[in-house]
Parts: structure tokens; C-alpha cells; sequence
């Protein structure tokens, strides 16, 4: 496999990358207000909120794109394979990510609730101070190994055409005919850009252990 | 040991001189700062507490004995509106709650700072400094300014002999100087009422000793408090006056003199003997 080979694989990384950090933006995001429904008084809401929840979780990713990029995008309004991309994996990563916030809150002990509205600590400064610090702490190490997840699961944006790293393995594979080596370096490339995420999730987990410790 | 638990022996004033170290204290018309009437609560068909009535007079300290499953614990939340009551009113201070009403989330506003409250497991954040845990609801819920909120939180730890705890984290603490810290973090609203739920049940003997020694000296600083305990010295010999609760029901209720030496009922007899075997 020639230099230039690997300059073709490496075109399709800002591609992973871009799609991995943005569907887990939007993801993270989303989920807060996907979680708030999920968890509110009102009936419907709530009810509105887990049947979205398991519906998005339930179907598989590939299909997810399929329907928003062949289904909505050629029939409805023209959307690009990388917006295409984003949004299904945006939306999965948002159900994803509500159901590990929700995890997290549950493990905050009420007694953390009951003490602040013993306080007079409204709802709103309740969570901000009281109980999303301690939860995002739970969080951590779920969201990052999702992340790792999100990101070998954006290969899937290769079937609509988003020029990522397994797409262009794929096509250089289909030129050169040399496939083993091929998806030796694209898979290689996974793991290396997965270790920053795992070291990272790491260390901020143990500072953090460390600030709290008994 | 720190300050505080000298305070056993030495109190700084006299238990005549509730004279309340300089916090005002609004009062019910005729001198209570605490009046329950017909206080009920129901989990499903179990009736938990059974139209309660009581009155506690400023300065005031009550302890609340009975056996376990007697609705000690929900009386206290039920005070501050932890736990919703059935029916009933509640009256701290000018404030009056109809429980049988919905309450409006300004009403609650009041009540709940009127009262402050310490759990039987402290309930700290853990991830806040001491300092923080201590100021944030000065500057949350009073609106005071960081460096006020701070300063008044200085001033508390210091009441519970923790100044030097102030830049630390909660878990780096004793369970005893945890419960203390909840204590100062009570007191940083300027309540007129403490509940005590059981504050030393977590605690090894030595470690709830130095928590009694803060209570005795809040006590004899004139403050009004509610104490359900098992602790029978303190009842006895810290409090005014004792309530026997059993079944959700007020079994007896008196000074802490009568009720610990001379029971009336046959219930509280039945309890204190219980307590003294073991
Ligand atoms: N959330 C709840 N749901 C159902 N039942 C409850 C609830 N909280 C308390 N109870 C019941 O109410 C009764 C009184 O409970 P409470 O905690 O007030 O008792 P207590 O006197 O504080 O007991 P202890 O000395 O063990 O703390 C018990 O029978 C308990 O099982
Ligand atoms: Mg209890």
C-alpha cells in the first residue's frame, strides 16, 4: 500500500470525526430536555418521551439513515448524506445519552434532593447545583464509553455515502484489491482515535474521585 | 477536642438565659413558635399520624421518643413539608399551612426557611467544599452576596469548632464533624426553628458526643428545637420536654423531668424500660 493510499484513508478521518463529536453534542444536548419530558409529572409527556426513547433506541442505526436520508431526504426536502448522518445519529445518541443521565440521576441519593428542599432550594437551582454536578460525575465513564460506541457506529454513514474512514477504505479496497491492509489501517485508525477518549475519560474520572474521596 | 465540646461542661450561658443570641423571633399570638392542629398523614390504609396537635414555645427544646415506626420521622418532614400531610394546619411563626389546601410555592418559601433541618445521614453535597455547602443557600435562597455568604459561613463553622474544615470536601470529614457542618448549614438561614431527625444514630458514641456538645450549645443560645432522639440523656437532661409517640399517636407529653422519671402511661413505661435493658 503506497503513501498516497493512506493519504486517501486519512480524508475520510475529519469526516469520522466531525460526525462522532457532533452526534454526540447533539446528543448530549437533546437528551437534557429528552430526559426532562422522560421525567416529568404530566402524563403524556412522559408518555410521549419513552415510547420516542425506545422507538429510537429500538430500530437500528442503519435503518435510521436509511429512513431519514432515502425516506425524508429524496421524497420530502434534499438533504446531504453528512446532515443525513448527523441527524440519525444525533437522535440515537440523544435517546442514548437521556437513558445514561437518567442512570445517573437515579443513583443521586434523594437524601441530596431532601436536603436542598429543606434548603428552599427552588427546582431549577436544585438540579443546576445540586444534582446535575453529582450526576455528570455518574455519567462520565458511560458517556465516554459510548462515545468510543458512537464513533465505530458512525461507519454506518458510509452506505449513504459520507466520505468517512470506512468509506474510503471501502473504495480504496475496491481500486487497490488489497483489502487486508486496507482495513488493517482503517481499523488501526479507530483505535487510535478512540484512546484520547479513553485516557481522557480517565483522568478527568479519578480528578474528580479525588476532589470528592471519603 | 475543639470548642465545642468544652461547651459540656462550661456552657456559655446559663440554661436560664434563652434570651436566643440575637436572632428575632416572631411569635404565634398567644407564644408558640410551632403549632400543629389535627396533623394527619396516611401511606395508603396505614394512618401514620393521627391528627397531631402541638405547640412548642420559643426557645423551647422537645425531644421525641417511641419505638420505631411510631411517625417520629414524618412528624419532622411533615413540619417542613418533606412529606406532604393529609390535613391539618401548621403554624411557625406568622406562617400558617392548611394542608388540607394546595400550597402555594410561596407559602412553602416561608415555612421551609423558618426551619431548619438535620438528617439522621447529614445529607452534605459531597461535591462542594464545606464552605460551599454552607453558603450556597445563603446566596441561592437569601440572595445574599458571595463574600456575605461566606463570612456568615465562617462564622458558623466556627460556632461548631470546623473553621479549619472550610476549604475541604465533606467525605475528607469525621461523621461527626459531617453532622456538625449540616448543623452550620441549617443554621446559615437564620431559622427560628431546628428539627433534628435521630442526628446521632450514624455516629459511633464519641463521634455523637461532640454533635450533643453543638446541640447543647444551640439549645442554651435560646433556639427553638425539635429532637427526635434515642439519645435518653438528652432527653432527659437537655431538653424541656419530652413527647412519647406510639402508632402515630401523642402518648404522653410533659417536662423532660416527668416524662424520663415519672411516666404517666403504661406505654411510655413499657418504651423507657426497653431503652434502660439494652
Ligand atoms: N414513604 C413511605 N411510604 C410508605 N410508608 C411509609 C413511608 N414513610 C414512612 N412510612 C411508614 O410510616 C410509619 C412511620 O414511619 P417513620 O419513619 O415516621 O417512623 P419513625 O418513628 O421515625 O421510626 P424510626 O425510629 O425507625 O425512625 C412506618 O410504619 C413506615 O413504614
Ligand atoms: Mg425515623
Amino acid at each position: 500500500m503506497s503513501q498516497a493510499d493512506i493519504f486517501v484513508i486519512l480524508r475520510g478521518l475529519p469526516w469520522t470525526v466531525a460526525l462522532t463529536l457532533g452526534a454526540f453534542l447533539i446528543g448530549s444536548i437533546v437528551a437534557v430536555p429528552l430526559l426532562a419530558a422522560r421525567e416529568s409529572q404530566f402524563l403524556p409527556l412522559r408518555l410521549f418521551a419513552m415510547s420516542l426513547i425506545q422507538v429510537v433506541r429500538g430500530i437500528p442505526p442503519l435503518l435510521w439513515l436509511f429512513i431519514i436520508f432515502f425516506g425524508l431526504g429524496m421524497s420530502y426536502f434534499p438533504i446531504s448524506p453528512f446532515v443525513a448522518a448527523l441527524t440519525g445519529l444525533g437522535l440515537i445518541a440523544a435517546a442514548n445519552m437521556a437513558e445514561i443521565y437518567r442512570g445517573a440521576l437515579k443513583s443521586i441519593h434523594h437524601g441530596q434532593w431532601e436536603a436542598a428542599n429543606a434548603l428552599d432550594l427552588g427546582r431549577l437551582s436544585t438540579v443546576a447545583f445540586i444534582i446535575a454536578p453529582q450526576a455528570l460525575r455518574v455519567a462520565l465513564p458511560s458517556a465516554a464509553s459510548y462515545l468510543i460506541g458512537l464513533m465505530k457506529e458512525t461507519a454506518v454513514a458510509s452506505t449513504i455515502g459520507v466520505a468517512e474512514l470506512a468509506f474510503q477504505g471501502n473504495r480504496l479496497s475496491q481500486l487497490t484489491f488489497q483489502g487486508l491492509e486496507v482495513f488493517a489501517v482503517v481499523g488501526l485508525l479507530y483505535v487510535v482515535l478512540s484512546l484520547p477518549v479513553a485516557w481522557l475519560s480517565r483522568s478527568a474520572d479519578a480528578y474528580l474521585r479525588s476532589k470528592v474521596a471519603a | 477536642m475543639d470548642g465545642a465540646v468544652l461547651y459540656l461542661a462550661d456552657p456559655p450561658q446559663s440554661s436560664q438565659d434563652r434570651s436566643n443570641g440575637g436572632i428575632m423571633m416572631e411569635q404565634g399570638s398567644n407564644g408558640t413558635v410551632i403549632r400543629l392542629r389535627a396533623l394527619s398523614k396516611h401511606f395508603g390504609a396505614h394512618t401514620v399520624l393521627d391528627a397531631i396537635d402541638l405547640d412548642v414555645r420559643p426557645g423551647e427544646v422537645l425531644a421525641i421518643i417511641g419505638p420505631s415506626g411510631s411517625g417520629k420521622s414524618t412528624l419532622l418532614r411533615c413540619i417542613n413539608y418533606l412529606e406532604r400531610p393529609d390535613g391539618g394546619t401548621i403554624t411557625i411563626g406568622p406562617t400558617t399551612i392548611d394542608a388540607s389546601m394546595p400550597v402555594e410555592r410561596a407559602e412553602l418559601s416561608k415555612l421551609r426557611r423558618r426551619v431548619g433541618m438535620v438528617f439522621q445521614s447529614f445529607n452534605l453535597f459531597p461535591h462542594m467544599t464545606v464552605l460551599r455547602n454552607v453558603s450556597i443557600a445563603q446566596e441561592r435562597v437569601l440572595g445574599r452576596s458571595r463574600a456575605e455568604a461566606e463570612e456568615r459561613a465562617m462564622q458558623l463553622l466556627s460556632r461548631v469548632g470546623l473553621a479549619d474544615k472550610a476549604g475541604q470536601h465533606p467525605g475528607r470529614c469525621s461523621g461527626g464533624q459531617q453532622q456538625r457542618i449540616a448543623i452550620a448549614r441549617a443554621l446559615a438561614l437564620d431559622p427560628e426553628v431546628m428539627l433534628f431527625d435521630e442526628p446521632t444514630s450514624a455516629l459511633d458514641p464519641e463521634l455523637g458526643l461532640e454533635v450533643l456538645a453543638v446541640m447543647r450549645e444551640l439549645a442554651d443560645s435560646g433556639m427553638t428545637m425539635i429532637v427526635v432522639t434515642h439519645e435518653m440523656g438528652f432527653a432527659e437532661n437537655v431538653s424541656d420536654t419530652v413527647m412519647m409517640m406510639a402508632d402515630g399517636d401523642i402518648v404522653e407529653k410533659g417536662s423532660s423531668n416527668q416524662v424520663m422519671r415519672q411516666p404517666q402511661q403504661e406505654r411510655t413505661k413499657r418504651f423507657l424500660r426497653a431503652v434502660h435493658d439494652r
